[in-house]
């Protein structure tokens, strides 16, 4: 069950709830995923066997588990509870004083939320996960058990009664931080209004005496006006979040997205001058399915040269099932380097740019590090003739770790605009598909337009002075043909409006590219730069979501310290729930090892002679049962990653229910095999 | 098939205490076969580490019996629903320092799935029944002396009205008030028709009110029977009178000599010293003596 949700959260999120910020793709490795769901489904078949006569009590059973829980909250309170979320307050309030200077507006609420979330989560999850493992072993020794023990109250009640007792401790903390944030971002809140009512009144002040060229900002009076607390909603395009590099694993799992505008660079810096042959190009990569699909994997592959880009050669290619495919190119010498054998004269066309796209949407192409290990194909490399070129025999790869112009740096996409020098060479294009737009609350305005908000970055090239401006076509994939083209300067770093008809809001998808317009101006996007608004909602009630996923993360980590102090002291059973949570939150780490090839390295020697011999076979038998048992408890750890309560609440976005729901759901069903595990733990053990 | 007029009914019930080696095992019980009478005070005598907490606790269910089997009110021990009608009176008084004795008895209340009535009055109601000084029930139990704590303890035990009683050391940490007060309410418990087993150091506590009784040695029966039958010397006589001369004493033991009795023992009876104690507290209570 969890391997099965955590292959289905992202697919859940796929359709505009973006749960992360990166896509992750199922794991290769389904036998673990099965096992996994095999050893949960198992566990709660022996709970419901072995507990269905206290199950079938539950009904009158809560109330005395809600009593046990009493007491647990009067112990939590009793151990100085009440003393947290102070102490978190101020060292809040001092880290915030000292880290916040001179950002603007939307940074300081970013810095103040980060603080203040950060440390709730940090800080609940040590103090509650102290409380959670302390708690059982201190009744034990205090024989309050015995006398508790002997009144009708059956094991699961207990277990239950210990794990809702520090939940509502928990809950009454996280209300109490909630508070304590709201009224602090209130303050805060005041003060940036007040400044920009400041600013404004200087800015029309100046301009009504003509001192001032510009008109007084709007943003500034929106500002001063609503402030900075607000959870914007709006609707963002399905294409524009991150496909390339999963930065959360390390080393970063890296994928080429299918049927997105990604493109992936490998270069040559020279290739062997020599005398004239054919080389051939093989392509392989791990082709992961996001979607059903059985058509075969296309690549549209291009060659440039890269001092002359005008010289390129292209082709579509199609992926065996293996993943791979052969290439020879057309005259190669306009590519690669060789030696005339008549004059010895030496031609060399520089370094040599393959750059390869992948029309196929829901399909990901793995990348690793672009290499191959020993014995193991590489996703590209280039096949020489061994007779011709005899210092580079074999297979000749590329550079290590091509570049992808995904979404890298930070989330940051660069789209490359006119070429100055080649102007028949096409701009780039970044593409947003906004899925389902005529069932979004957007709001049309008086002329029948609705409003696209922009905000990007451009990098000037060259063409310094002139203004950037960006070419924004857009259609409804109901009526492709209806095209609405238009020309806007783009404000920099700052909100580009753009007025589309409200025509495009059909039922379909709202396609929106962009392009530069200006040669030699390159632009900078991200997932969320080009989104539609709508009306906002409250931020405490964002507020409140986040806390609810801190709240499901507190639970888990409470029901993982109360199961493990069932059988063992509570040193050892706080050792546990850390080892619980540190794992839980290296799944993507370890999955990427594995995706990547990295837990193989264990494996690796340098002379495949070794591998025939008996110690070397005994131990390499002996380390992959390790691997894959690490990779086997890693994959039945619950996913503590998926707990993220910053990332809208940062970005003033309102949080969508779903994911809070979906929270809900995946603690739930970790807790429940958490629990059953305790259960049977506890069952037959002797109270006193 | 137990009688519905048991109980309690033992079988062969043992229990060892495991050890890492076979060596460290301890055998704290052995084929333990006991039988109590509903109505009944029976007592659980014995030197420390004879069993009795050892035998207590299987019959709650707290501990698992390594072998034999033990029915409690008809129902295997450690039934849910039969721990309903049973209240237990721990050794030590183990309850939640941190609670005062409302929160205390209004939790274990809870556990009982009294409603928010019947656990008001029921609190009330034993705590009075206890004794425990109205002033001192809003404080932390904590800081309560151990009589205090004790009064607490008896107080849980009975807050469910149960039929059968579970108490272990009863008197312990009271003084001798408290103690006589202990066992007139157990007397008003077997006047209810209540079943006590009673565990105790406490000899004449254990003579005063109970009317069956075992003792138990290194986990094994040693005696069994009823108190009066176990006490009783058949063949001596014993008499008591006010009034009586030297002369008349003398006489006496001469006619019993004549007739052919032998050890023949005379003298002043004598207050026993709890009795002294119990008057003189009941007397300066009472303002007789200022």
């Amino acid at each position: 069950m969890l391997g099965l949700l955590q292959q289905l959260g992202p697919k859940l999120a796929g359709g505009g709830i973006a749960l992360g910020t990166v896509y992750h793709p199922p794991s290769q490795h389904h036998y673990v995923s099965i096992f996994a769901d095999v050893v949960v489904v198992l566990l709660i078949l022996a709970f419901v066997l072995t507990a269905f006569r206290d199950i079938a009590r539950l009904g009158r059973g809560f109330s005395r588990a809600w009593a046990i829980g009493r007491v647990t909250i009067s112990e939590a309170w009793n151990a100085r509870m009440w003393a947290v979320p102070l102490v978190w307050f101020g060292v809040c309030v001092l880290l915030g004083v000292l880290i916040v200077r001179g950002y603007e507006p939307s940074g300081v609420v970013r810095v103040y939320m980060t603080i203040f979330l950060r440390a709730q989560a940090l800080i609940l999850l040590i103090y509650l996960g102290l409380l959670a493992c302390v708690t059982l072993p201190r009744e034990r020794e205090r024989h309050t058990l015995v006398t508790t023990g002997s009144k009708p109250i059956s094991r699961l009640e207990l277990l239950l009664g210990k794990v809702m007792g520090l939940s509502a401790a928990g809950a009454i903390m996280l209300v109490t931080m909630m508070i304590l944030t709201w009224g602090y971002m209130k303050v805060v809140d005041l003060k940036i209004r007040h400044d920009a009512q400041v600013l404004y009144a200087m800015q029309k002040k100046s301009y009504d005496k003509v001192q001032r060229r510009m008109p007084p900002d709007t943003g500034v009076k929106y500002l001063a006006k609503h402030g900075m607390l607000q959870a914007q909603n709006y609707v963002s395009g399905k294409f524009g979040i991150a496909g390339g590099v999963n930065y959360q694993t390390n080393p970063p799992t890296r994928f080429l997205k299918g049927g997105s505008s990604e493109v992936l660079y490998f270069e040559f810096p020279s290739l062997p001058a020599t005398e004239y042959y054919r080389p051939m190009f093989e392509f392989q990569f791990p082709v992961v399915h996001a979607l059903p699909s059985t058509k075969p994997v296309t690549i549209d592959v291009t060659l440039v040269q890269r001092s002359n880009p005008m010289n390129t050669q292209e082709k579509t290619l199609t992926l065996n099932a293996a993943g791979q495919v052969f290439w020879i190119p057309k005259n190669p010498t306009a590519f690669f380097s060789y030696g005339n054998p008549q004059t010895g004269q030496i031609y060399n066309p520089g370094p040599v740019v393959v750059k390869v796209t992948c029309p196929d949407f829901g399909v990901y192409l793995g990348i690793g590090n672009g290499l191959r290990p020993p014995n193991q194909t590489s996703c590209m490399a280039v096949s020489l003739d061994t007779n011709r070129t005899p210092h580079h025999s074999g297979m000749l790869a590329p550079k290590a770790n091509p570049v992808i112009t995904g979404f890298k740096n930070n989330g940051k996409q660069e789209i490359v605009g006119p070429s100055v020098r080649h102007p028949q060479i096409k701009p780039e294009v970044a593409s947003w598909d906004f899925p389902n737009v005529d069932q979004q609350q957007i709001p049309i305005g008086p002329h029948g337009n609705f409003t696209v908000h922009m905000v990007i970055r451009v990098d000037k090239q060259s063409n310094e002075a002139r203004a950037p401006v960006a070419q924004i076509v857009a259609y409804n994939t109901s009526t492709p043909r209806d095209r609405t083209v238009q020309s806007v300067y783009v404000n920099e770093k700052r909100i580009t409006t753009i007025k589309l008809p409200s025509t495009l809001l059909e039922a379909g998808d709202l396609i929106i590219n962009l392009r530069s317009e200006v040669p030699g101006h390159w632009f900078k996007v991200k997932e969320n730069s080009m989104i539609i608004m709508q009306p906002p909602s409250s931020f405490i009630w964002n507020l409140f979501k986040s806390e609810a996923i801190i709240f499901c993360e507190i639970v888990l980590i409470i029901s993982i310290g109360v199961t493990a102090s069932t059988a063992l002291g509570w040193p050892v059973a706080m050792l546990t729930a850390m080892v619980a949570y540190i794992l839980g939150n290296l799944f993507h780490f370890v999955q990427g090892l594995f995706q990547s090839g990295g837990l193989q390295l264990f494996d690796y020697v340098q002379d495949n002679r070794m591998k025939h011999i008996w110690y070397y076979q005994i131990g390499s038998f002996i380390t992959n049962v390790m691997v894959h048992i690490l990779w086997v408890i890693v994959h039945l750890m619950p996913d503590f990653t998926r707990y993220d309560p910053l990332y809208f609440i940062v970005r003033s976005k309102d949080m969508p229910f779903e994911i809070v729901f979906l929270d809900i759901i995946w603690t739930l069903a970790c807790v429940l095999p958490t629990l059953a595990i305790g259960y049977l733990l506890l069952r037959k053990q002797e109270l006193a | 098939m137990v009688a519905d007029s048991q109980a309690i009914q033992t079988r062969q019930l043992s229990k060892v205490y495991p050890g890492f080696f076979k060596s460290q095992q301890v055998p704290a019980l052995t084929e333990l076969n006991l039988r109590v009478d509903q109505g009944q005070i029976f007592g659980l005598l014995g030197p420390n580490g004879s069993g009795k907490t050892t035998t207590i606790k299987l019959l709650l269910g707290l501990i698992n019996p390594t072998s034999g089997d033990a029915l409690v009110m008809g129902q295997p021990a450690g039934d849910q629903e039969t721990r309903r009608r049973i209240g237990y009176l721990p050794e030590e008084s183990y309850l939640y320092r941190f609670l005062n004795a409302r929160q205390t008895l209004d939790f274990y209340a809870r556990l009982f799935n009294m409603n928010r009535a019947e656990r008001r009055r029921a609190v009330d109601y034993y705590l009075d029944f206890v004794g425990l000084d109205p002033s001192v029930r809003g404080r932390r139990i904590g800081t309560y002396s151990k009589g205090q704590t004790r009064r607490v303890a008896l107080a849980q035990a009975l807050l469910n009205n149960p039929d059968l009683i579970i108490m272990d050391e009863p008197t312990s940490g009271l003084d001798p008030v408290g103690m006589l007060e202990i066992k007139n309410m157990i007397m008003r418990l077997k006047e209810a028709g209540k079943t006590v087993l009673l565990s105790s150091h406490q000899l004449a506590d254990v003579e005063d009110v109970c009317d069956r009784l075992v003792i138990l040695y290194r986990g094994r029966i040693e005696l069994e029977g009823a108190l009066r039958d176990l006490l009783e010397k058949k063949d001596v006589f014993q008499l008591s009178a006010r009034n009586v001369s030297d002369a008349l004493q003398a006489k006496l033991t001469q006619i019993a000599e004549q007739e052919g009795a032998v050890e023949i023992l005379t003298g002043r009876a004598r207050v026993r010293l709890e009795d002294l104690f119990k008057e003189l507290v009941a007397r300066k209570r009472s303002g007789e003596l200022r």
